[in-house]
């Protein structure tokens, strides 16, 4: 009998932790789900601009395309490939929630995760970088500002770092909810 | 019970711990004997060692990339018409960045040293351990954003872009041009030792118990 009763303080002092690392791998899983649709919408959207401009002058180009920067093509390229990973770590997310006491696992996913991050974040740095070069061009190394030509290209590459730096906010609070869960039993 | 106003309740010698294993209350499974749990101290301890090689040099790479993107300046002996002779990092913001950001990393790798000997001296504590692997995380975006933003940059300066007009300015400014991209090799190799910091602060916390 007081055995039960110790048994039982156990499995009390056993849920108390259990749930607070439930509710975090929940929260996990619809943080990538809300990731994968940032990221892929960044990807979609930069991957279909092309603006073609109803004039054109002896020294400008009239036509504007993603791939006429090598950079947006690494965004793109970038960030397809970090909603694909998401896509298939959310398998492995269902699993933690399945199971919250799988170290190795979280581990694995932590070290995905912060590679994944540095991917994300060089992608859409580089982007931003030539969106503002593009905004503001530069007089010193005689850089012209190509968004006054082109607007609606300018608003969709910029539009589209949004999401970009959305799923960078993302995957640091997955790395960070992941360290806590794995600090507690 | 005793009368004195508290409580006490006595808990009566279970058959576990009269074969000398840990009580049941207070953990969610047999609780650590002594043996392992030295051996999860001194498994903890080598991490932190090895978490404080690889602190100091990421901030040693940080300071690298700092110092040498801050000292570029470039003038040129000749000029022409159309362009500039006199280049230096401050004529491109994303440069400007990159030495900001740098400086704060590099900044923040110093600082954090003290709490990586902390975590040497006590393997098990939680909070110092936390703490690192939130502030390397920012750190790593901090950096790759800095690092990622002026290879875009170096990438324009050394190949141009005929579809925008943009002139290579390598051409003339060579020796600037390698300099910054010395300095994004080393933000980048920053960059590598914060992810493995990351990590191994992530083995660190796993309770081996």
């Amino acid at each position: 009998m007081k055995g039960g009763a110790l048994e039982m303080g156990s499995e009390v002092a056993k849920k108390g932790s259990a749930p607070v690392n439930k509710v975090a791998a929940v929260v996990d899983f619809f943080l990538r789900i809300v990731a994968i649709i940032a990221t892929l919408g960044s990807a979609i959207a930069m991957g279909t601009t092309n603006e073609t401009l109803s004039f054109f002058t002896q020294f400008i180009r009239f036509r504007a395309k993603f791939n006429d920067l090598p950079m947006f093509t690494f965004f793109v390229v970038a960030n397809s490939i970090v909603s694909a990973y998401l896509v298939l770590s959310l398998a492995l997310s269902i699993f933690h929630i399945m199971r919250t006491r799988a170290h190795a696992s979280r581990i694995l996913l932590i070290f995905f995760d912060t590679g994944m991050l540095a991917l994300l974040t060089a992608g859409a740095s580089a982007a931003a970088a030539i969106v503002y070069l593009a905004h503001k061009g530069n007089t010193r190394a005689n850089w012209f500002a190509i968004c006054q030509q082109f607007n609606s290209f300018c608003e969709r590459i910029s539009g589209s770092l949004i999401g970009s730096f959305g799923g960078i906010i993302i995957f640091v609070v997955l790395i960070l909810l992941s360290a806590v869960t794995l600090s507690r039993r | 019970m005793e009368k004195n106003g508290s409580t006490k309740i006595d808990i009566p010698e279970t058959s576990r711990e009269r074969k000398g294993k840990a009580p049941l209350l207070g953990g969610s499974g047999p609780g650590p004997g002594p043996a392992e749990y030295a051996k999860g101290a001194g498994y903890k301890k080598g991490i932190a060692i090895f978490d404080l090689i690889l602190r100091i040099s990421a901030a040693a790479a940080a300071l690298a990339a700092t110092a040498t993107m801050g000292t570029t300046e470039q003038t040129l002996p000749f000029f022409t018409q159309f362009f500039q002779f006199q280049a230096s990092y401050d004529d491109l913001p994303t440069f400007t960045f990159f030495v900001i950001a740098m400086a704060l990393v590099s900044g923040y790798l110093v600082l954090s040293i003290p709490f990586s000997i902390v975590c040497i001296a006590r393997p098990h504590a939680l909070a110092p351990r936390l703490l690192l692997i939130i502030f390397d995380t920012l750190a790593v975006t901090l950096a790759t954003s800095a690092a990622g933003a002026s290879t875009a940059i170096v990438y324009l300066a050394h190949e141009g872009n005929s579809g925008a007009n943009w002139l290579a300015v390598c051409q003339q400014f060579t020796d600037f041009c390698q300099k910054t991209s010395t300095a994004v090799v080393a933000g980048f190799s920053t960059v590598v030792l914060l992810i493995f910091l990351v990590v191994l602060s992530a083995c660190a916390l796993r309770k081996h118990y």
